[in-house]
């Protein structure tokens, strides 16, 4: 038990201070089961583009890319739900993000593009096409527009877990914890009640994707091998890996992860493509990835995070507040790690942000409006680059490889 | 006997070069052949063409007496050849036991079965008594182990041929002896083992017979127990062997630099060296020996001014410049060799008239009055460091990247001499490079000297150190526990100091 409070100290700690402050009936959405409901629904699509990321990384391909892969995914995930319904929607959205991620391959494996000019061209084009598809697939709507399409029907249909959570007319265990109105326990419910009722099955087909990409990576051949590219595509080769085909697939299934994102996007969210609706969820999810140190459970809590900001200020202002008082906190956790391990400076930046924040909270009632739709961002930023002091990249990452250069 | 590896009529071209020219080579099956050779004498690109990565033009290859075509090394790894590159190649972020079954299945999304791969890999340690903890990460462990994993690597992928190239270069003598164990203990298990390298003593003292190549050209295959190292030096290279010249001491009593109880701190507390003490005369050449990792390295980018100093003194010349930038203490007369040429001291996509300026791009010599960089002037400088190291280059205007090893190291060394410093640190100024550059890089070390440069000498390479120096000090664990008089020095005994053995 001490050994394991001293391993995850960095994530037990916060988790204390978010139920203690949600003990004040101001802040007491912080844990409720519709926030954190809320939560997982806005985290997902980072948290696959972060998982889309990590594929393609993993074997050396800087994929900046995403965001443009994500918009694919929207377009196609919305024309073919409209046309056919939701689950070929999905379908298509993977598709349409796997298709511009074998262009990115293309040019960065076969043509040595530079892997950042490439994203970039990738950006754009994508925000191009989609518009330009737009037009011509929905031409002779009634609704036609170059930036929208039409609204999509057909549910995907949702779950929620039998006597735990309510589902199917049974009684709900966790919604009976969260109205005990007991610290922790009732906070706990509502985690609970919020994570297990009303998942829609592409929620679920989703979040199955995390654990799977983990196997996926670190228990078969395959992804040893995509691993090993990006760390030493030079020494795969010679032991008989295809570098060239495991960077292709890699940046196919970093596509196909965006894609799939974009779809979710369309179809849990707004049930209609609008132009700009990844609004740069893409790049939140490189930085999700980034600071999930390209392991999967990593990037789901820094997404994790993003969402639960994100989704506190959708439902509450006075939360938001709360979100104050968090940051300096956990700033100050920092502070003491950074001062046992004698760096001074980064415990003094830490400090003075710590009391920034502390100063703030005690002086205001409110965070101001126009700042709390940036909170998410902010808290995620500053939380995770705290956290994230040992970034390990794979080694050859953004680096050309030429085959037969080995010396 | 019967033949492991018989080649015949091999060639190999590439646009402007024969790099193999009509190469007969027949290996023993159960010997351990050498295969030596100046650095751009076709040895690795015949290795190539024998592990596949690289097609011959003509000629065949018998392996165990089959006729074989290789496209792959996956080809040459299931007629049992296996090979342990130089540079290792083994990533960082990987297990040993993810390193050494890497490629070992197909690229399938079935359960990796670890248990049984790690007994098979326990089991082949034990055999060669080469032992390894297989769950460790690859980052963590030093040389010598990643050169016995890169090896179990191939032995585990059933290798009964196992080329080695110049797997020396980055041992320190001790290490080497445990090699040699090891390639002999599989040696009597019989593996074929081919050892390239073109250091002749070690080539002589492990190898059954050896092979010597020039030019592309297979010259001659001996018997190692006959053959005298100048009669291999001379067939290497046409002419006798370059040793480092010993010479009387005439340096002028002038300091060039003094350390005065230098002492940094590494990140995590523990000392990078400590307390350390010395000066350098002008026309004087001061070596340290060390074995990798034990503060050199810091000790002469402390100098430079690039790693941070806790307590202590540098004085270069007169002027205290602990308190100076890197920029300043190079204008103060500080040059550097460093380790790396192809990371630290060359721009590799940029050509050699631009990489004449670096370490100077601030300099007067270099800028205008309106910060323009004078190009004018570093093309001519670019022409003398070439005409007078003898850099083999098409021009001025060429890559660097397009250079081989030595020729990219001549000119570095070129740049840093000709930049007139008052104090010059060489890091490892021959490591990997040929006879040829070897000799030449030394004579120009010693002229300068002779001109009055102190030199800090950094080196691995222990008869180097002794050649070249006027003294030497071995650093261990961060100290100077030994100052030795090149006269009295010899390999093994700076080795029984720089690892502990003798202190």
């Amino acid at each position: 038990m001490v050994n394991f409070v001293k391993k995850y100290y960095l994530i037990i700690l916060p988790v204390v201070f978010i139920v203690l402050i949600a003990q004040v009936d101001k802040y007491d959405q912080l844990t409720t089961s519709g926030t954190f409901g809320a939560a997982i629904r806005l985290a997902i699509p980072i948290c696959l583009a972060g998982l889309g990321g990590m594929f393609s990384e993993r074997t050396g391909i800087v994929n900046i890319g995403l965001e443009g892969m994500m918009i694919m995914g929207t377009w196609f995930g919305a024309w073919a739900a409209w046309m056919y319904g939701p689950w070929y929607g999905i379908m298509a959205g993977i598709l349409g993000g796997a298709m511009f991620g074998l262009i990115h391959a293309v040019g960065t494996v076969t043509f040595q593009v530079d892997h950042i000019v490439s994203g970039v061209a990738i950006n754009i084009l994508a925000a191009g096409v989609a518009r330009f598809l737009n037009v011509v697939a929905y031409a002779d709507q009634p609704t036609k527009s170059s930036t929208q399409s039409p609204r999509i029907d057909g549910e995907v249909g949702d779950f929620t877990l039998p006597y735990l959570s309510g589902g199917a007319d049974t009684p709900s265990l966790f919604g009976y914890l969260q109205d005990l109105d007991i610290p922790f326990i009732s906070d706990l419910g509502g985690l609970l009640l919020g994570a297990t009722s009303n998942l829609s099955y592409i929620s679920i087909f989703a979040l199955a994707l995390i654990p799977l990409a983990a196997w996926i990576l670190w228990s078969t051949p395959f992804g040893l091998q995509m691993r090993s590219v990006g760390e030493l595509p030079t020494g795969s080769e010679s032991l008989g890996v295809n570098v060239y085909l495991m960077k292709y697939i890699g940046v196919m299934i970093s596509g196909g992860f965006a894609g799939l994102a974009g779809a979710y996007l369309v179809l849990e969210s707004s049930g209609i493509y609008r132009e700009g609706q990844t609004a740069g969820r893409g790049f939140i999810g490189l930085a999700s990835m980034i600071f999930g140190n390209y392991r999967p459970l990593g990037i789901f809590m820094g997404s994790g995070l993003f969402g639960f900001a994100d989704a506190l200020q959708l439902r509450s202002d006075d939360a938001v507040h709360g979100l104050l008082i968090l940051i300096s906190l956990i700033l100050l956790i920092f502070a003491i790690k950074q001062l046992i391990e004698k760096k001074y400076t980064n415990a003094s930046i830490s400090i003075a942000l710590s009391i920034a924040f502390l100063i703030w909270f005690l002086s205001s009632e409110n965070v101001p409006s126009e700042f709390v739709y940036f909170t998410p961002h902010i808290t995620t930023l500053i939380v995770l680059s705290s956290a994230s002091q040992k970034l390990r990249m794979p080694q050859k990452i953004g680096q050309p490889y030429r085959k037969g250069e080995l010396n | 006997m019967t033949l492991a590896i018989d080649l015949s009529k091999i060639s190999k071209s590439f646009p402007g070069v024969k790099a193999n020219d009509d190469i007969n080579l027949k290996i023993k099956e159960g010997t351990i052949h050498a295969v030596v050779g100046e650095n751009g004498a076709g040895k690795s690109t015949l290795m190539k063409i024998l592990y596949g990565m690289l097609k011959q033009d003509e000629g065949t290859i018998k392996i165990f007496n089959d006729e074989v075509n290789f496209s792959s090394p996956k080809d040459a790894i299931s007629k049992g050849i296996g090979m342990v590159h130089q540079h290792f190649m083994l990533a960082d972020n990987l297990s040993v036991l993810e390193s050494i079954i890497l490629g070992m299945d197909k690229a399938s999304l079935k359960v990796l079965n670890k248990s049984k791969y790690t007994e098979e890999i326990n089991e082949i340690t034990k055999k060669y008594s080469m032992p390894l903890n297989t769950l460790s990460m690859i980052d963590e462990l030093g040389v010598g182990e990643k050169q016995r994993v890169e090896i179990i690597k191939v032995l585990f992928r059933g290798a009964k041929i196992l080329i080695l190239d110049e797997p020396t270069a980055v041992l320190v003598p001790q290490e080497v002896n445990e090699l040699f164990n090891n390639l002999k203990n599989l040696k009597d298990s019989g593996v074929t083992i081919i050892f390239i390298s073109h250091k002749l003593d070690e080539v002589l003292e492990i190898a059954d017979e050896i092979s010597v190549m020039r030019g592309g050209k297979h010259i001659d295959t001996v018997d190692a127990n006959t053959v005298s190292k100048t009669d291999l030096a001379e067939m290497m290279i046409g002419q006798n062997l370059p040793t480092p010249p010993k010479r009387e001491q005439n340096s002028i009593d002038e300091k060039s630099l003094i350390i005065n109880n230098l002492t940094a701190e590494e990140e995590n507390g523990r000392k990078a060296f400590s307390n350390i003490n010395f000066s350098i005369n002008q026309g004087e050449v001061v070596g340290i020996a060390g074995v990798e990792g034990n503060g050199q390295r810091e000790l002469a980018e402390a100098i430079l001014g690039v790693y941070p100093v806790e307590s202590g003194e540098i004085i270069l010349g007169e002027t205290t410049i602990n308190d100076l930038s890197t920029r300043d203490r190079r204008e103060y007369g500080l040059s550097f060799i460093p380790e790396d040429r192809q990371s630290q001291g060359l721009l590799m996509d940029v050509s050699l008239s631009e990489n004449v300026i670096l370490g100077k791009q601030s300099s007067k010599k270099y800028k205008t009055k309106y910060h323009n960089i004078k190009f004018n002037e570093a093309a001519v400088n670019s022409n003398v460091v070439i005409e007078n190291f003898d850099v083999r280059t098409p021009g001025n205007e060429t890559l660097a990247l397009a250079l081989s090893g030595g020729n990219q190291q001549k000119f570095v060394v070129g740049r840093e001499i000709e930049n007139k410093p008052s104090l010059l640190i060489a890091s490892q100024p021959t490591r990997g490079i040929d006879i040829g550059a070897q000799s030449l890089i030394w004579n120009k070390l010693r002229d300068a000297r002779d001109n009055g440069l102190g030199v800090l000498l950094i080196s691995a390479d222990l008869d180097e150190l002794i050649g070249l120096s006027d003294r030497i000090f071995v650093i261990y664990e961060g100290s100077f526990v030994k100052e030795l008089d090149p006269e009295e020095a010899s390999p093994e005994l700076l080795g029984s100091y720089m690892t502990g053995l003798k202190t």
